[in-house]
């Protein structure tokens, strides 16, 4: 499988060629365009009870399309996101990966993608109470609003709500206040999500929620 | 007169420099800037995708039905346009083949093409949003803008693009607008909904962006309208 991502950062797209044989699982909706030769399948995410609970849950789409190339040659299928942003890719071998809601774009055969637990402290954090753990061999590809930076933390870390897209399983969520009461009220911080462990995290550039704040008041 | 396009791809700026009885059309609202001696007057776009009917459908699907009409008269003048979302701005230059344009992606064009109301499209099963199409004839430059960036392919055999993101197409293309899955459920559930399905040889201008995506992302985070 050939992959590039196109229009970094700001309107990053992946465009990916198929060769015979091969397939590619994407989230509901994330297709742009594609040859005419690929076949299309939509599937549960992950079994019928585990989808609905993604759905409902972990903010993603509760199908999954599976694209696959039946035909002899080569075939060429552009994947997007529904946020303006950076894309990423990850080559999994065996490591394993937490995704934040909404985040997820697609993911190669030998990717095991389950729902997982978050806890009320990623709830807090605005983050929501489950999220998609992957695992195995495979590919992944994700997505953020803005620009996408990634850390290496080591024992702890602090980051704000709505900016943390992705962290590898060794991280645990702790949620406090930024400082103190008062201190929290007034910068503008409210929750911050105190990170604790080792591993790799994603952050991106804005939230989402950020935009729903300046926007909000606005609005009559 | 002589185009420069500024800012590409995120905020896209198209700057004319017009000559002296220069006219160009664009859509109403898209004027940032001009020289202020431009003679500005405003006309109602032509077509059989209107009707008061149709004209209603369109106003609030965000299409507006007034084209503006810049005229430079007796000196060189100079005119920005830009599209309201953040994205890229093509220019096209028309030559006899007929070129249909989904209606929020049409920015400008010059005096040569006849830009009409096309069919009146269909309303996406999901979202409820209708999508309406323009046809562009003639010769001359057409100004395309799109949510992010614009790649173009070039059918040849079959190709498929989710009606979310498309530009426009040469309509040497023959299209049919299909769910995207074979099965009903799937069509429903796959969160693709419509697809246009292209067959033939010629040009597909796609975005890299769905722009009523990122709408319902931050929508549906918005408190109702009252």
């Amino acid at each position: 499988m050939k992959y590039d991502i196109r229009y970094k950062p700001s309107f990053a797209t992946l465009f990916l060629t198929l060769q015979p044989g091969e397939q590619i699982f994407a989230e509901a909706g994330a297709m742009a365009s594609m040859s005419g030769k690929l076949s299309m399948n939509t599937t549960f995410f992950g079994g019928l009870i585990p989808g609905l609970l993604k759905a409902f849950l972990g903010g993603e789409s509760l199908f999954l399309n599976e694209f696959s190339n039946k035909t002899q040659s080569p075939q060429e299928i552009v994947l997007t996101q529904s946020n303006i942003g950076d894309i990423t890719q990850i080559q999994l071998n065996g490591r394993e990966i937490c995704l934040q809601p909404g985040a997820y774009i697609a993911h190669t055969k030998g990717t095991k993608v389950e729902l997982q637990w978050a806890g009320f402290a990623s709830w807090f954090a605005g983050e929501g109470l489950f999220k998609l753990k992957l695992s195995g061999k495979g590919m992944i590809f994700f997505g953020a609003y803005g620009g996408l930076s990634a850390v290496e933390v080591q024992d702890s870390f602090v980051v704000d709500n709505g900016h943390l897209v992705a962290y590898e399983p060794g991280i645990k969520m702790n949620i406090g206040l930024s400082g103190g009461m008062l201190g929290s009220i007034t910068s503008g911080e409210g929750f911050i999500n105190r990170l604790e462990g080792h591993g790799k995290i994603y952050l991106q550039s804005r939230s989402i929620d950020g935009l729903v704040r300046f926007l909000r008041p606005k609005l009559r | 007169m002589k185009l420069e396009l500024l800012h590409q791809p995120d905020s896209a700026i198209a700057k004319f420099h017009m000559d002296p009885q220069e006219e160009l059309l664009a859509e109403a609202g898209a004027m940032v800037a001009m020289s202020s001696h431009i003679n500005v007057s405003t006309t109602l776009r032509k077509g059989k995708g209107g009707g008061v009917l149709g004209g209603l459908k369109r106003m609030v699907a965000g299409e507006s039905l007034f084209i503006s009409v810049f005229r430079s008269g007796s000196s060189p003048a100079e005119i920005y346009l830009a599209p309201k979302l953040m994205g890229d701005i093509l220019p096209y230059q028309l030559s006899g083949t007929e070129l249909v344009i989904q209606s929020t992606s049409y920015l400008a064009s010059t005096p040569g093409v006849q830009v009409d109301l096309g069919f009146t499209g269909f309303k996406s099963l999901f979202s409820g949003e209708s999508i309406f199409w323009l046809t562009a004839n003639g010769s001359g430059l057409v100004m395309l803008n799109a949510f992010g960036s614009i790649y173009e392919i070039d059918v040849d055999g079959e190709y498929v693009v989710d009606t979310g993101h498309i530009v426009a197409f040469e309509r040497t293309l023959d299209y049919s607008i299909t769910k995207a899955n074979k099965s009903w459920a799937g069509a429903f559930f796959g969160g693709e909904g419509f697809v246009c399905q292209f067959r033939g040889r010629g040009k597909v201008f796609c975005q890299t962006h769905n722009p009523g995506a990122f709408g319902r992302q931050v929508g549906g985070k918005l408190p109702p309208r009252a």
